[in-house]
């Protein structure tokens, strides 16, 4: 419909191939034979989208179904979105360039907070008001999913529903329903009140929401039937769900662009600042063979010459040997690699190592998280200063000369001391190069140090704490950079402000929905990018709708207060993170799930069973 | 091993994709159809697959020369046939067969080139393409600089000629290509618009063949 005015467009922007689809296993179907129609949008670039294994999934679950044509958008760059605008071009859908106007969902995932102007951006942009109370008609559905929306409360009035925890089964009760209503000729309303009777869907209009004088929430009260908890749904059996036999091929190079598989759900590790390690919980491992023969077929669809094995930890996969045994049997032969990025640094072994070294060895990225072995134990990160440069003598004797390290600063507790130990820790590993005999010759060791700045975040034991304030994690920056022993350690920050718009939304709730509104509306997006953040906007949408930020980024919270995501449930008790939280702050350290189980209550939601 | 030269169309959509994605295209295109590949030897393996010329963004290809290396006993028919199977729309081998010339012999290329009667008459396209005073700019080098250079365009224009079809002015153009000196037709349109003072941009370019200096087509 559109593509003469694109023809017009296309040539004057970058990278056009983003707007155009068509790729190969791209979904085309007869849109007079599907009931419903459904924008499976992405909140940023092309190449980051595309890259997101869950879009992939949940994509073809969705075009499994007969009645269902599930198309992809994604954020237009600017120059596009410039050319749209002046061009009157609505925000169209990939595979058919029809406008998301008219279709029966626009589905976001949310993978990080700062995308949220994006959301706002893309509904703009389709001629859609951004507020969900100004959207009038059942059609279309404005729904939420992915990591985010375990505090969706930031961007609440923007969203008809959240769908909680793992999609593959709950969009299509939704649709199924919706489908129902849709036939029934009922109102928004109406469909939202049902839907709100769904395990795992979150309906924010049926929550009314009260604060105390101090600001703090005072009760959430549900309303018409509505769930007084929702709890996030998970797929209890990797090996039976749908998993894709293909992906969508992109025509130009995206940040992963290969193969990856899901070897596992959930993490035994209990990381007190991962939110990922609690929100995916329970463990549940996927079988050697399934997915081999995934690969297998998808590697055949895509022509992808890279299987990348990913989950939250790869090397706390039981069955890696099997697997790894399985795929180099074939893999080798038809000259795929195999790679296996989150390996930690405690079960690094020489011989997985051998296995994975194809041809390629430039760098290895390790994540000590800090310095020094107190704050180690404070976040539960349970890996010893031995174990991390026993892994760099590996590395360093396997041919690699080049180490990136991650850390955070401003965890909680932390003192000068373990600022200190990051730059200490990083010249043992300088060292341990040097006095390698085996080492790489003729080559020097470079080792990156990588610093974030610490988010505290919901559903993990440092839900509580009170984020560093940008004065000081300055500071904590400086005193980093003026101790380091060695000229040989590259150090790297994360952009201040931009860690503390994160922390602000991660733990905010609804009145921050006026505030995303209002920077939107100064031109505000595309937060996450630095070169396109406008700090002094998100400053004036915060002083104009008299909103304090340090509220939500820098107040402890005392265990008591009721939090604006305590009527969700990822099934992680409470009760669980308080405890975790107390061990934390006596420095003491809890064994991970294979060990002994600490009793987090994630099992509820798998009739009591782990993986483990 | 031997080496085969395949004819792609890349058409439609498919002329936003850029030169240098199409590599990896046709290597996964290759590696869904199962096609004994010969692979560079030494440190990073890869398969050999040469796309004789450049297209630019934005125009449509006909007849576009890919040379592969096979090992293994594999029929051109059979290649080809496996090849369109697996091809993203947009995307199909027309022809594959054993190379006849080199690819340094690659001197112009052939283009259909439509324009809206509404953006340009055939009169005035005629005066622009015969002023003799066409010109553009190129991005050049002077030494280790990067420049923008003036190219007289005028004096590369080969052959031209115009015709109307399908309410639309089809000009059909013989332009250089190949390794020396390239001209495509935005570049020419774009003189074009400058030499009359109007924005002008085609509704769809088109190379249709490659071809030898003596202008007989390149195999």
């Amino acid at each position: 419909m559109q593509d003469f005015k694109l023809d017009k467009i296309l040539p004057l922007v970058q990278k056009p191939a983003r707007y155009v689809g068509g790729e190969l296993n791209s979904v085309t179907k007869d849109k007079d034979k599907v009931d419903i129609r459904y924008a499976f949008c992405f909140p940023d670039s092309y190449e980051i989208g595309m890259s997101h294994l869950g879009i992939k999934i949940l994509y073809s679950v969705a075009n499994a179904r007969e009645d269902t044509w599930c198309e992809r958008v994604f954020a237009p760059w600017p120059d596009m979105e410039e050319k749209m605008r002046e061009n009157n071009i609505p925000l169209f859908a990939l595979e058919s360039g029809d406008a998301i106007k008219d279709f029966d969902f626009i589905g976001f995932t949310l993978q990080y907070e700062l995308c949220y102007t994006n959301v706002l951006n893309m509904l703009d942009l389709a001629g859609l008001p951004v507020k969900a109370k100004d959207r009038k008609g059942l059609a279309p559905i404005v729904m939420g999913g992915g990591p985010c929306a375990c505090n969706p409360e930031p961007i609440a009035e923007f969203f008809d529903l959240f769908s909680l925890g793992e999609g593959e089964e709950l969009n299509s009760e939704i649709m199924d329903l919706y489908k129902e209503h849709k036939k029934r000729g009922s109102t928004k309303e109406e469909f939202l009140v049902d839907a709100a009777k769904i395990e795992g869907v979150y309906v924010p209009s049926l929550y009314d929401i009260s604060y105390n004088e101090d600001g703090t929430v005072k009760a959430v009260t549900p309303k018409n039937g509505a769930p007084e908890k929702v709890t996030k749904r998970i797929i209890k059996d990797l090996d039976s769900v749908f998993y894709p036999e293909d992906f969508v091929v992109p025509f130009i190079d995206v940040v992963h662009d290969r193969v990856t598989h899901e070897i596992f759900r959930g993490c035994i590790r209990g990381c007190r600042f991962c939110q990922a390690g609690f929100l995916y919980r329970p463990i549940r491992e996927k079988s050697p063979e399934v997915i081999n023969e995934q690969c297998k077929k998808l590697c055949e669809t895509t022509g992808y010459d890279e299987i990348s094995l990913c989950s939250l930890s790869s090397s706390d996969y039981t069955k890696m040997e099997e697997l790894l045994n399985l795929l180099l049997d074939w893999t080798g032969e038809k000259k795929i690699n195999v790679a296996l990025p989150s390996l930690r640094v405690d079960n690094f072994s020489e011989e997985l190592m051998k296995k994975l070294t194809g041809v390629r060895k430039s760098g290895l990225t390790f994540a000590p998280e800090a310095g020094t072995q107190r704050m180690r134990d404070v976040i539960n990160k349970n890996v010893t200063e031995e174990e991390m440069l026993e892994t760099a003598r590996i590395a360093f004797s396997g041919g690699y000369c080049a180490v990136k390290l991650y850390f955070m600063l401003g965890l909680p507790t932390e003192t000068d001391e373990d600022v200190e130990g990051i730059g200490k820790l990083a010249k043992k590993v300088v060292d341990e190069f040097y006095n390698n005999p085996d080492r790489p010759q003729g080559k020097g060791v470079t080792v990156g140090v990588s610093a974030s700045s610490f988010v505290p975040k919901p559903f993990t034991p440092f839900q509580w704490e009170p984020q560093a304030t940008q004065d000081e994690l300055k500071a904590k920056q400086e005193h980093l950079k003026d101790t380091l022993p060695s000229k040989k350690i590259n150090v790297s920050f994360h952009h201040i402000p931009t860690s503390f718009l994160e922390g602000v939304f991660a733990r905010g709730d609804r009145r921050l929905s006026e505030v995303i509104e209002l920077a939107w509306r100064k031109g505000c997006k595309f937060d996450g990018w630095g070169d396109m953040f406008l700090y002094e906007k998100w400053l004036e949408a915060f002083e104009e709708t008299n909103v304090a930020p340090e509220f939500y980024a820098n107040r402890k919270r005392e265990y008591e207060e009721i939090l604006p995501w305590d009527h969700l449930d990822y099934g992680v008790s409470k009760k669980f993170l308080i405890n975790e939280n107390k061990k934390a702050h006596n420095a003491e350290t809890t064994a991970h799930c294979r060990q002994k189980c600490a009793g987090c209550g994630a099992n509820k939601l798998n009739g009591g069973h782990c993986d483990v | 091993m031997f080496e085969v030269r395949l004819r792609l169309s890349k058409t439609g959509k498919l002329k936003y994709v850029s030169h240098l994605d199409m590599f990896r295209i046709m290597q996964r295109a290759v590696r869904r159809a199962d096609i004994p590949l010969w692979y560079t030897e030494g440190f990073n393996p890869h398969p050999y697959i040469s796309f004789l010329l450049a297209l630019s963004l934005g125009v449509e290809g006909i007849n576009e020369p890919v040379d592969i290396r096979i090992v293994g006993e594999m029929t051109t028919a059979e290649i080809k046939d496996r090849l369109n199977n697996v091809l993203p729309a947009g995307l199909e081998i027309t022809d594959c067969s054993l190379p006849f010339n080199k690819s340094a012999e690659i001197t112009y290329g052939a283009y259909d080139v439509w324009y809206s009667k509404e953006d340009i008459s055939s009169d005035k396209l005629f005066e622009a393409l015969s002023s003799g005073e066409l010109s553009c700019q190129k991005s050049g080098k002077s030494g280790r600089k990067k420049i923008m250079k003036t190219v007289n365009v005028s004096e590369h224009i080969k052959k031209f000629s115009l015709e109307e079809a399908d309410g639309m002015i089809l000009l059909k153009v013989i332009l250089p290509a190949g390794s020396t000196f390239n001209l495509n037709p935005l570049q020419l349109t774009q003189s074009v618009g400058d030499y009359l003072g109007i924005s002008l941009t085609p509704v769809r370019a088109v190379r249709t063949a490659l071809l030898c200096e003596d202008l007989s087509e390149f195999r």
